[in-house]
C-alpha cells in the first residue's frame, strides 16, 4: 500500500518536472530564433566586425611585431639551429595578457565612453612608456581613423539608425556618438596634443559601426594575436599552416575570451603593465642590429 | 560630569604623514612640518648645504634630507601608510629609505597592504628619492601609488622605483600573492584643471590567463625598475641616460676585428667598462623620451646589478651629486 503510494508520487514529480522541461523549452525556443535571425541590424554589425577582421585592413599592422622580433633577439637558441617556437609560444602568452592589462581597458572605455575619447587618448599616451610602442600604437590608430574618413564613412552614415534606432532617443545618441568621433578626427589634424592611439579609436570606431561590446574586445585581441602570429611566420619562426594552427587552436580561442572577461570591468586607471620584462624588450627594439619590423 | 581634554583633538591617524618644506624669505628653505604616526617614522637629518654653489645663483641654500622609515624596518600586513609631501618655492628635498622596504607575508591574500605618497612640486622645487627597492616577501600582497602633481607642468622630479623577487637566499622567485606599483604624475593647469602626464602602473598578480608561473613571467629577473626623470635640475642626467642608451652595443651585432680600434677617450673607456658589467650582471635596460619624461627601465638577475649600475650612472654624469650632495644616493651604496 505504502510502495504503491510511494511509486505513484514519483511518477507525478516525474510528469511534473517533465512539463516543466517542456514548459522551459518553449519558453527558451523563441528567443533563440529571435537571435539567430538574421535581422538587417545584426547583418550590418557581421559585416563591420569582418571588415575590421580582414588582414587587408590597411593599418600596416603586418610592419609591426610588437617586441617578438626584439625577444627572439633576447633569446638565442642553443644550438642555433634549435628551434624557436617554445619562446615564440610564450611570448605570445605574455604578449596577450600584456595587451589586455594595458590597452583593452582602453577599447573597452572608447566604446563605453565616446566622448571621453579625447582624454582617454592622452591617459593611454601617458601610459605607453616607450616610443616604439607609442609609435606602432600611434600609426595604427592613425591609419585607422583614416580608413574610417575615406571607406567607412560614407557608407555609415544611413546604417547607423538600424541597430538601435527605433526610437527618437537611440537615434540622438548615435548623433552623439558620430560627433565624438568626428570632432576627434578634426581634433587629430588640428591639435599637437592628440595622438590618436589605437585602443579608444577601436572602441570609438566600433561602437559607430554597431559591432557588439564583446566583439570588438575580442577582436582586438584576436587580430593582436594574428599580426603577432604573423610575423612569426615572417621571422621564420613557423610555418603558414603551423601558424593557422596557433590562430585556429582552442587555446588561443579560450585564452582570448577568458582575458575579455578578466578585464571587463577593468577601468582604466587600474590598466597597467603586468609583463614588466615587455617594457624592456620593445623598448630595446631600437637596438637590434638588423630589424625587419618597425616595432 | 564628562571629562574635557584640555588639549586640542588630534587629527592625526595611523599611518599618516606628512612633510611640508617651504622657503623663509629671502631664500632659506625650512621643514615647516614634519609630522607621522605609527607605524610610519619620519627622520629629518640636518640640512646640508649643496656642494656645488658657484654656478647657480638661484640654486637653494640648503638641500633637506627626510628618511622614510617603518617601524620593524617593514610593512605587516593590513598595514595601511599615507604620506604627503609639499615643496613650496626654490626647496630641494632628498627621500630616502633605510634599507629594503620589507614585505611582511599576510594571512590572506585579500588583505593587501597599502603605501600611498603624493608629492606636490612647483616652479624651481626639485625632489630626489633614490629608495632602496621594496623586498615583498613570500604570500604577500602590496600596492603602493606615488602621486606627483606639477603646478603648470614645472618642477623638477628624479624618483626611482624598484622591486625585487623577495629573499632569493631563501628560494624566494617571486613567490608573492599580489604586487601593485602606481607612479602618476599630473600638472594642474590655471583654472585647476588637471592632466595626466605619465602613468606608469606595474601590476604583478594572478590574472594575466598566461597559465605561467609569476616568476617565469618575469624571464629570469629578480629586479625591476622604473627611473621617472624631468625637469630643468635634472635635464643632463635625463641626457646623459638617452646618450648611453643610444651608445649601447647593437644586439645581435658582431666584431669581425677588421676595423681598426680607435683611442677611447676617458668617458668611452668608463662606459666600455660599465657595459662589460652590465653584460656579467645580466643587466638590460631602456631610455625613452616621452611627454618631457626621460623614462629609464632596467633589469638584472640580482639586486647589486642593477644597484651598482644606478650608482654607476648616477656618478659618472655627477650633476645629482653636486646639486644634492653624497646622500642623494645613499641608498644606491
Amino acid at each position: 500500500m505504502t510502495m504503491s503510494a510511494d511509486q505513484q508520487s514519483l511518477r507525478d514529480e516525474i510528469a511534473d518536472l517533465e512539463r516543466r522541461l517542456e514548459d522551459a523549452k518553449s519558453r527558451l525556443s523563441p528567443s533563440t530564433v529571435i537571435s539567430t535571425n538574421p535581422t538587417p541590424a545584426n547583418d550590418a554589425a557581421l559585416h563591420a566586425l569582418l571588415l575590421l577582421a580582414d588582414s587587408a585592413l590597411p593599418l600596416g599592422s603586418f610592419a609591426f611585431s610588437s617586441g617578438l622580433e626584439s625577444y627572439l633577439a633576447h633569446h638565442k637558441p642553443s644550438p642555433p639551429s634549435a628551434s624557436q617556437l617554445p619562446s615564440f609560444h610564450t611570448f605570445l602568452r605574455l604578449s596577450l595578457s600584456t595587451l589586455a592589462s594595458t590597452a583593452l581597458p582602453y577599447v573597452l572605455a572608447g566604446y563605453r565612453h565616446p566622448e571621453d575619447v579625447e582624454t582617454l587618448d592622452n591617459d593611454f599616451d601617458a601610459s605607453t612608456p616607450c616610443t616604439v610602442a607609442r609609435r606602432a600604437s600611434i600609426a595604427q590608430g592613425r591609419a585607422l581613423l583614416t580608413v574610417w574618413d575615406r571607406s567607412f564613412k560614407a557608407h555609415n552614415s544611413t546604417t547607423t539608425e538600424a541597430p538601435s534606432g527605433h526610437d527618437g532617443e537611440g537615434n540622438a545618441v548615435n548623433k552623439a556618438v558620430m560627433d565624438s568621433l568626428a570632432s576627434f578626427s578634426k581634433a587629430v589634424r588640428t591639435s599637437d596634443n592628440i595622438n590618436a592611439h589605437l585602443a579608444p579609436l577601436w572602441g570609438l570606431i566600433t561602437r559607430v559601426l554597431a559591432v557588439p561590446l564583446h566583439d570588438s574586445a575580442y577582436l582586438f585581441l584576436f587580430s593582436h594575436a594574428r599580426t603577432v602570429i604573423s610575423a612569426a611566420v615572417r621571422a621564420s619562426v613557423m610555418g603558414p599552416y603551423q601558424a593557422q594552427a596557433v590562430l585556429a587552436s582552442t587555446e588561443l580561442q579560450d585564452r582570448i575570451r577568458g582575458l575579455v572577461e578578466e578585464g571587463w570591468d577593468r577601468t582604466v586607471e587600474d590598466a597597467g603593465q603586468s609583463v614588466p620584462v615587455m617594457d624592456l624588450w620593445v623598448g630595446r627594439h631600437e637596438k637590434l642590429y638588423s630589424r625587419i619590423f618597425n616595432s | 560630569m564628562p571629562f574635557t581634554s584640555p588639549f586640542a583633538a588630534s587629527t592625526a591617524k595611523a599611518g599618516h604623514g606628512s612633510i611640508e618644506l617651504s622657503v623663509l624669505p629671502p631664500d632659506t628653505p625650512v621643514l615647516r612640518n614634519v609630522s607621522y604616526q605609527y607605524p610610519l617614522k619620519l627622520v629629518a637629518p640636518d640640512p646640508l648645504p649643496p656642494p656645488d654653489k658657484s654656478t647657480d645663483a638661484d640654486a637653494p641654500r640648503l638641500v633637506h634630507t627626510v628618511f622614510l622609515l617603518t617601524y620593524g624596518g617593514g610593512i605587516v600586513a593590513g598595514d595601511s601608510i599615507n604620506l604627503s609631501i609639499g615643496l613650496q618655492g626654490r626647496a630641494s628635498l632628498i627621500l630616502l629609505t633605510q634599507g629594503s622596504t620589507k614585505i611582511f607575508k599576510t594571512p590572506d591574500p585579500t588583505l593587501v597592504s597599502r603605501q600611498h605618497m603624493t608629492v606636490s612640486l612647483v616652479q624651481g622645487s626639485a625632489l630626489v628619492y633614490l629608495p632602496d627597492p621594496v623586498q615583498p616577501f613570500a604570500h604577500t600582497a602590496f600596492s603602493q601609488s606615488q602621486i606627483y602633481t606639477l603646478e603648470k607642468e614645472e618642477g623638477s622630479l628624479c624618483a626611482c622605483d624598484w622591486v625585487t623577487s623577495g629573499r632569493s637566499a631563501r628560494g624566494e622567485n617571486w613567490d608573492i600573492y599580489e604586487y601593485k606599483s602606481r607612479n602618476e604624475v599630473w600638472t594642474v593647469g590655471e583654472a585647476g584643471k588637471k592632466r595626466l602626464l605619465l602613468r606608469d602602473n606595474l601590476i604583478l598578480d594572478k590574472h594575466g590567463r598566461t597559465g605561467l608561473q609569476l616568476s617565469r613571467r618575469m624571464d629570469g629577473y629578480s629586479v625591476f625598475g622604473t627611473l621617472i626623470i624631468r625637469g630643468p635640475v635634472f635635464a643632463s642626467l635625463s641626457q646623459f641616460f638617452l646618450d648611453e642608451f643610444e651608445a649601447l652595443p647593437r644586439i645581435g651585432g658582431r666584431n669581425w676585428g677588421d676595423a681598426a680600434q680607435p683611442e677611447l677617450t676617458p668617458r668611452e673607456q668608463r662606459r666600455a667598462q660599465r657595459q662589460q658589467r652590465e653584460k656579467a650582471d645580466g643587466l638590460i635596460w631602456s631610455a625613452a623620451n616621452v611627454r618631457g619624461f626621460v623614462l629609464v627601465k632596467f633589469a638584472s638577475r640580482e639586486v647589486e646589478g642593477s644597484r651598482n649600475w644606478l650608482r654607476d650612472m648616477i656618478r659618472e654624469e655627477g650633476s645629482i651629486l653636486m646639486a644634492f650632495g653624497e646622500r642623494a644616493v645613499l641608498c644606491l651604496k
